[in-house]
């Protein structure tokens, strides 16, 4: 690898250029052909409905994939989570609001300690296959506590004020919601890459059994990260509520992709070891351009899916075939080396 | 060592392997089911059972393939959509020439010749788009070193998309059908139906391929270690293509029996069957991370959740059963799987205690 891309400075050769660069280009692809319609603004208003409850989810997925694992069972968390919260609050006439959310988060945990307890008991299966099933299970809880009705009637701060709401911050009007999003990250970012409890995640998921000969309890940290990932999970649930305005427990369908496809995109890996804080931050900045962008030239889901598809795909691809270039290139070189 | 084994019937040896245990399991579901409710065991929806799973065996038999190189892929009921819409498309367009030219030569009513391509061209072309998709899939995972989960994620939304695209955003009904292909699953033969017989050729194809031939045991080399593979001289990464494009055909052809046996086509058909599909193999003891797995375990598997998926509707545990069907199913998938797992440690152990160590 070294040979052909060792001009260029290790930093600048992060695939965080790359999503930057993408954003950049899809935001300003978009906004010549549509002019008025896809602006900065706009695009701020609308990361409501593309960025934040995906983002969040993406964050507990991040911890996941970094493991090396994979949760299949977000979406269905996130479905429970909120349905527990609708039931609870029910319309007013329940428990109180702050009770009902501490409930929720409370259910997200319990979810992902689940998938984690079964994880780290029963190695041979593996988590894909546990959290396809606890998926169905969870959706089929929320499915027995709501059937086919629908849990709402939440307060005015939350369905309105927090789904809708926005601060005039620096002559801008930013959703609320984005600006938790965005506050987390900086905090998510130190406590990923720069303190031991982070990097340790990163050590488990490049080598576990390593890992586990150094002294670390691997069980210990997966059963933490997947019960962190269910609480994402619930917190991703609670703004989708807050955007809806109402529970059913369909919610969310088909999200988990999306958050996986968020942190692949930003650079971690389903193999383990290898995902970025910032990058993840890009690759929701860029889905949200570029969904936006679709909706607006196409309003079609599918079209939306399939260049969906088609980026995680490149942008999975394309580094691939170029280190793979750069080894063969090397060694031919050894080759010729040798000869002579 | 020196002396040479004695072979004599031994029942515990017999209730040692795998696959026996498994239809021991199955017997006993169909047994408590029918214990709560007879007509669940009868010849006829035992029958009925067997057909409704014909699908998820054919898929699952791929599925098998994938999962023995040590790949995977979720993008298959994406590839059943696409595949039978494509043919569905064709169809539909041949039928309304079929119907005109009819009208024109003064029949007397149009339905009377609902014909269009014939079945097998229709076949052969779901099968084809399937061998594409697959070939794509498996073009990406092995000389495009994505990571298989990665790879058919991506192309399970692309897949998808593509099947939107071709329908035009219309779904494909029974009136656009020909009456060969809707008649295609419904006809039966010796008692059994025709689902179950294509089924059966599969089955079989596969089981030559996978135990008799080369190409075959390469599957299982190449999962079980794929270095060692490389460096005996195997082409790791065309056996994991191939394996991807068997997986693809066989999804357009199931694509097709699941149409037929729909009576329509939409663009997000089967949207979450590779779920079951993958689960089936699991029960059955494929291995996910690749070199392990018999077939017959596998179509096993397969019938153990077509028998709880049926059950669950035969129980009546409350008035509506559907209901039910629907939340527990994920339960009872996850204590099969992990009875499994424990009959698996058991078997495990008895060999270790055999050899001593």
């Amino acid at each position: 690898m070294a040979s052909v891309t060792g001009k260029i400075p290790a930093f600048l050769r992060r695939r965080e250029w790359l999503l930057a660069a993408l954003v950049l280009l899809v935001f300003f692809w978009f906004n010549a052909r549509e002019p008025d319609n896809y602006t900065f603004f706009k695009l701020l208003n609308q990361t409501r409905v593309y960025m934040v409850d995906v983002g969040f989810m993406a964050l507990g997925m991040l911890l996941v994939l970094i493991l090396g694992d994979i949760d299949i069972s977000v979406a269905a968390t996130a479905a429970l989570s909120a349905t527990v919260m609708g039931v609870a609050y029910r319309g007013g006439q329940g428990l109180p609001f702050w009770l009902s959310i501490l409930l929720m988060l409370l259910t997200g945990a319990a979810c992902g300690l689940a998938n984690g307890l079964l994880v780290i008991r029963f190695k041979e299966l593996f988590p894909m296959i546990i959290t396809l099933s606890t998926q169905t299970l969870y959706r089929g809880i929320a499915y027995i506590i709501l059937k086919d009705q629908s849990a709402g009637g939440f307060p005015a701060w939350y369905a309105k004020d927090l789904g809708y709401g926005s601060l005039p911050l620096l002559g801008l009007d930013v959703p609320i919601m984005l600006l938790i999003l965005l506050l987390i990250f900086p905090f998510y970012y130190l406590w990923l890459h720069r303190t031991a409890a982070g990097r340790r995640l990163f050590a488990a998921g490049t080598n576990i059994t390593a890992s586990r000969y150094s002294g670390l309890h691997t069980d210990r940290i997966k059963l933490t990260a997947f019960l962190l990932n269910g609480l994402f999970a619930a917190i991703g649930g609670f703004f989708l509520t807050s955007r809806t305005g109402s529970v059913k427990y369909t919610i969310g369908t088909g999200f988990e992709m999306q958050a996986i496809a968020v942190a692949v995109l930003g650079g971690a890996s389903t193999s383990g070891g290898r995902g970025s804080v910032p990058g993840l931050l890009l690759a929701l900045l860029l889905l949200t351009a570029l969904k936006n962008g679709l909706m607006l030239l196409y309003n079609d889901a599918f079209i939306l899916n399939l260049s969906v598809g088609l980026l995680l795909i490149l942008v999975v691809l394309i580094p691939n075939l170029f280190s793979a270039l750069a080894d063969r290139r090397r060694v031919l070189r050894q080759r010729l080396q040798l000869a002579k | 060592m020196s002396k040479p084994p004695v072979k004599v019937f031994n029942p515990g040896r017999l209730l040692r392997n795998r696959e026996l245990g498994l239809s021991l399991v199955l017997l006993a579901l169909v047994g408590l089911i029918g214990l709560r409710n007879p007509a669940f065991a009868s010849i006829n929806n035992l029958q009925f059972i067997l057909g409704d799973t014909a699908i998820m065996i054919v898929l699952a038999l791929g599925m098998m393939c994938v999962l023995l190189v040590g790949s995977i892929d979720i993008s298959i009921s994406a590839v059943m959509a696409l595949s039978a819409m494509t043919a569905g498309i064709v169809m539909k367009n041949n039928l309304s020439q079929a119907e005109a030219q009819a009208l024109a030569e003064g029949a007397v009513s149009a339905a009377a010749v609902k014909v269009s391509t014939p079945l097998p061209l229709l076949l052969l072309l779901a099968a084809g788009v399937g061998a594409g998709c697959g070939l794509v899939n498996g073009l990406l995972i092995s000389y495009g070193r994505v990571l298989p989960i990665v790879a058919t994620l991506g192309s399970q939304y692309i897949i998808y998309g593509l099947s939107h695209l071709v329908s035009g955003g219309q779904a494909v009904y029974r009136k656009d059908m020909s009456e060969d292909f809707i008649q295609f699953t419904r006809g039966s033969f010796l008692g059994f139906n025709s689902k179950v017989w294509i089924m059966l050729a599969a089955f079989l194809v596969l089981l030559v391929f996978i135990t008799y031939t080369r190409h075959g045991r390469r599957l299982y080399a190449v999962g079980s270690n794929a270095e060692a593979a490389r460096l005996s001289g195997i082409n790791v990464r065309a056996v994991t293509l191939s394996a991807h494009v068997i997986m693809g055909i066989l999804a357009g052809l199931a694509g097709m029996l699941y149409a037929s046996h729909d009576n329509k086509i939409t663009q997000d058909m089967a949207m979450g069957y590779e779920m079951y599909v993958i689960a089936a193999c699991v029960i059955g003891g494929v291995s996910v991370t690749g070199g392990s797995g018999k077939i017959l375990g596998v179509a096993l598997g397969a019938l153990t959740i077509g028998v709880i998926n049926n059950g669950l509707t035969m129980l009546r545990l409350t008035g509506n059963s559907e209901f039910w069907k629907k939340a527990i199913q994920g339960a009872v998938i996850l204590v099969a799987i992990i009875t499994n797992v424990y009959i698996q440690r058991g078997h495990e152990r008895r060999v270790l205690r055999e050899r001593r160590l």
